[in-house]
């Protein structure tokens, strides 16, 4: 794969911060190609390619987005003449991979998988950043769920059919096993999300004004960690231009940090560094990327003998801030007997609140897993990529429905 | 330079490249602008003004079909769209409908730009109408959209048509004095359509309505669905129904008489009409439901060339997607307009589901789906408990033999595509 080093980017910057354009910002601009192979029964159907580029011009208060780089789109944007700016490039679009080099056996469950690279600047005063991130793969299962990685995407392991149909579980609330995957959706809406900046200073998060308190009874430490390259939400610089470094929001339980753009940061007292884009027509926001969820004194095996459900994916969740119900919807899931797995349960919904769950934790157990969840995270609207690393959670007081 | 003038240049570097090659080919290049105003509750305005323009090629020959898309309007991204599309063929029947059924079914008038002064001034009515409405509910933020699309489509075969289509959204965030936030969604086909007390006073009065109390027990009841909370849940329906089942299952499906449900494409009703569908072919209006059974089923033309269904059924979310059997301004025709009081009189014992907290959640597979959304219980046609958080699960099945009556209070959304839909009174669903 070739990729160009961007030129004449310096130039532009230079430039912007000479002309004086009145309240700007920045200039953010961005290539990304995407293909999506079709499946059917592991054969490819059919392959579609996305080819996008565009800037944005943040002034105060205000946002100017528009498709294509060319040099008089770029001027538009920004409110002057096309002859005033310096030519510029930015890296060509890569040659996209080949499946059949990277999966040579598709599995017969797959309905598409995707294959994404971007890359991106941000031209702030007279400096131009280059942001750079991982190249990711997305796989669509048949009931809509999607899986994200970095690409290449793994290649899934032997499959058994389930013995049994899948049955309804019985409302009440069991002890649950939450895998890997499952606990990080948890966390990712429990921790990520609500210490997010806008969040926070809108009031829309339960933890406003809670830095310092300790929030779990388990000792689990969270730290968002975009230099982690191996994941899908990695960058080098966040889409302000601003150094990726790793934050930590929770300390064995504690509350202590949030996640900043330039906006929130002197508000809540923190470096900014965590602002991302949904793209071009977005403006940068506070966002989670990699949450890295590990426990002081982890058990080490899933403690499958003290709990009635094993809970192995999540199709999503949410936290209500006002209210701090949460409500997981439950995609694949086991009944247990006697720690084993007994029957597959059909979709369903777990509800808890925030203080149930604050104390209903009881325990973490390795292996601690990079996972495949949440994946895509919406915010508004908005969706960028996020990746997680989590243990296994056994948690008590939620409500099966 | 009109705004289709700036289509021109990719519309024509992607058919030279193409023509070049000696395939069959479509071309379809979009220009969709986009003006949004952020108000938050301190008064703060933030703008944003998107120009969202790119192209897609569709080339097929000998046995071989592919698809791709590029940004900008350039002749570039034209001639990009077009190579992408060629180094993305597989083999695959053609998926190009014939020239002769191509054509358009209306005319292609350009809708205003945004008036950003015009903008300004609903945000600012809106704030004060909320300070000055009862109950202490709080305008968190208010985010008014106006936006207009135009899209040209041309063929190798010498077939060009354009489309302009446009609309106003208004959605607020409000916080009651107690209990969850809620979100509030208005469209209309232009701002000057949306009222400032009006859509005040309905948001007020549904952030009201269910601020305190627990969840209510599972349990299979009656339920009428406000427009806010039907519409998600109409889409969801006609997604569902663009899905291809085997011939039979479409075939048993029971539905109740009280349905209608068309895809109004070419107008007049419905927020979004458009002169023709996502492959070109005229529009033409698609009854999805009504006598008591399914009806037409959304085809394009590769699809019908499978399945023998007619084609025109075809939509495009964006340039960025190859055309998709798919709703584009669904309506759900209220005949017999049942006035509120009279469908709470109807309903009896339930509940009324209010406002949506939530998208709708489907599972493709079994059609099931879940919605969550403010309640109240209702006993003897009155209103008695507050839920302020309940999930409606069903299935589609029961969704289209459920309906028993459609209100007359008809609203507008603008969702996945568009949907026009009143109060629907549906028996026994599942509420959580």
């Amino acid at each position: 794969m070739v990729k160009d080093t961007a030129s004449g980017l310096a130039e532009l910057a230079t430039v912007l911060a000479r002309t004086r354009i009145a309240g700007l910002v920045d200039v953010f601009i961005e290539r990304r190609t995407e293909v999506c192979w079709r499946l059917a029964g592991g054969r490819v159907l059919a392959r579609e390619a996305l080819l996008r580029e565009g800037a944005a011009v943040r002034r105060d208060h205000r946002l100017v987005s528009g498709d294509g780089l060319e040099r008089q789109a770029l001027a538009a944007l920004l409110g002057v003449n096309a002859r005033e700016l310096p030519a510029f490039s930015t890296p060509a679009f890569p040659e996209p991979p080949r499946l059949e080099d990277t999966l040579p056996e598709l599995p017969a469950r797959w309905s598409s998988v995707r294959w994404r690279w971007s890359w991106a600047a941000v031209l702030d005063g007279a400096t131009a950043v280059p942001l750079h991130r991982p190249e990711l793969a997305e796989i669509t299962f048949p009931d809509g769920h999607r899986a994200l990685t970095v690409w290449p995407p793994p290649l899934p392991g032997e499959e058994e059919a389930p013995e049994h149909p899948p049955v309804q579980p019985r409302p009440g609330t069991p002890r649950v096993l939450l895998a890997p995957a499952a606990a990080a959706v948890l966390i990712h809406e429990l921790v990520g999300h609500p210490l997010e900046g806008d969040l926070l200073l809108r009031g829309a998060s339960p933890w406003r004004g809670r830095q310092g308190d300790r929030i779990l009874t388990l000792p689990l430490t969270v730290t968002d960690d975009p230099t982690r390259t191996d994941l899908p939400g990695g960058f080098t610089a966040d889409d302000e231009g601003w150094p990726a470094k790793p934050r930590r929001l929770l300390t064995e339980g504690t509350l202590v940090g949030a996640l900043a753009d330039r906006e929130s940061a002197p508000a809540l007292g923190v470096d900014a560094g965590n602002a991302r884009r949904a793209g071009i027509h977005t403006r940068p926001r506070p966002r989670v990327s990699n949450l890295v969820t590990t426990a002081a004194d982890p058990l080490p095996h899933p403690p499958r003998n003290e709990a009635r459900i094993e809970v192995v994916t999540l199709s999503s969740g949410t936290l209500e801030p006002a209210s701090g119900a949460i409500v997981l919807q439950v995609r694949e899931a086991y009944a247990l007997r006697r720690g084993e797995r007994h029957r597959p349960l059909a979709p369903f919904t777990l509800l808890g609140t925030l203080a149930a769950l604050r104390a209903g934790m009881l325990a973490a157990a390795d292996p601690t897993l990079p996972v495949a969840e949440p994946g895509w995270c919406a915010k508004e609207g908005e969706v960028v990529p996020t990746g997680a690393v989590a243990p296994w959670l056994l948690v008590a007081g939620v409500e099966v429905r | 330079m009109s705004h289709t003038d700036r289509l021109l240049p990719a519309l024509q570097g992607a058919s030279e490249e193409l023509a070049r090659h000696g395939v069959r080919f479509e071309v379809f290049a979009r220009l969709g602008e986009s003006a949004h105003l952020v108000r938050d509750q301190d008064g703060a305005l933030e703008r944003r003004t998107t120009r969202e323009l790119g192209v897609a090629c569709r080339a097929s020959g000998r046995g071989r079909a592919g698809f791709a898309a590029a940004a900008g309007g350039a002749a570039r991204a034209g001639r990009q769209a077009a190579l992408a599309a060629l180094d993305a063929l597989l083999p695959a029947p053609d998926p190009l409908p014939p020239r002769a059924l191509l054509g358009s079914s209306g005319s292609a008038l350009e809708h205003p730009a945004a008036d950003p002064a015009a903008q300004e001034a609903l945000t600012r009515e809106l704030a004060e109408a909320f300070a000055a409405a009862p109950g202490r509910a709080v305008l968190v933020q208010v985010r008014v959209l106006t936006g207009t699309s135009t899209a040209a489509l041309a063929t190798g075969e010498g077939f060009h048509a354009t489309a302009h289509a446009g609309g106003s959204v208004v959605e607020l965030l409000v916080a009651p004095p107690e209990g969850p936030w809620r979100h509030f969604h208005f469209a209309a086909p232009t701002l000057a359509d949306l009222r400032p007390d009006e859509v005040t006073r309905r948001a007020v009065e549904a952030a009201l309505l269910a601020t305190t109390g627990g969840a209510p027990e599972r349990q299979l009841t009656d339920v009428l669905l406000a427009p806010a909370v039907a519409a998600p849940l109409v889409v969801a329906l006609a997604q569902h129904l663009a899905r291809e089942p085997a011939d039979d299952a479409w075939a048993r499906i029971r539905v109740a008489s009280a349905w209608h449900l068309v895809d109004e494409r070419p107008g007049p009703t419905g927020l979004l009409p458009l002169p023709w569908d996502g492959e070109g072919l005229p529009a033409r209006r698609l009854v999805l439901a009504s006598g008591g059974r399914l009806r037409e089923r959304f085809a394009t033309w590769e699809l019908s060339q499978r399945t023998g269904l007619p084609p025109g059924g075809a939509v495009r979310p964006s340039y960025r997607h190859p055309p998709v059997p798919g709703p584009a301004n669904l309506v759900v025709l209220a005949e017999t307009a049942v006035s509120q009081p009279e469908l709470l009189r109807l309903l009896n014992a339930g509940f009324y589901l209010a406002v949506p907290a939530g998208p709708v959640r489907v599972e493709p597979v079994t059609g099931r789906f879940a919605l969550r959304a403010a309640a109240v219980a209702v006993r003897d046609g009155r209103p008695t408990t507050a839920h302020p958080l309940v999930e409606l699960r069903g299935s589609f099945p029961r969704l289209l033999r459920g309906l028993a009556a459609t209100g007359g209070d008809t609203e507008s959304f603008s969702l996945a595509g568009a949907v026009t839909t009143p109060s629907l009174l549906v028996r026994r669903l599942e509420v959580a």
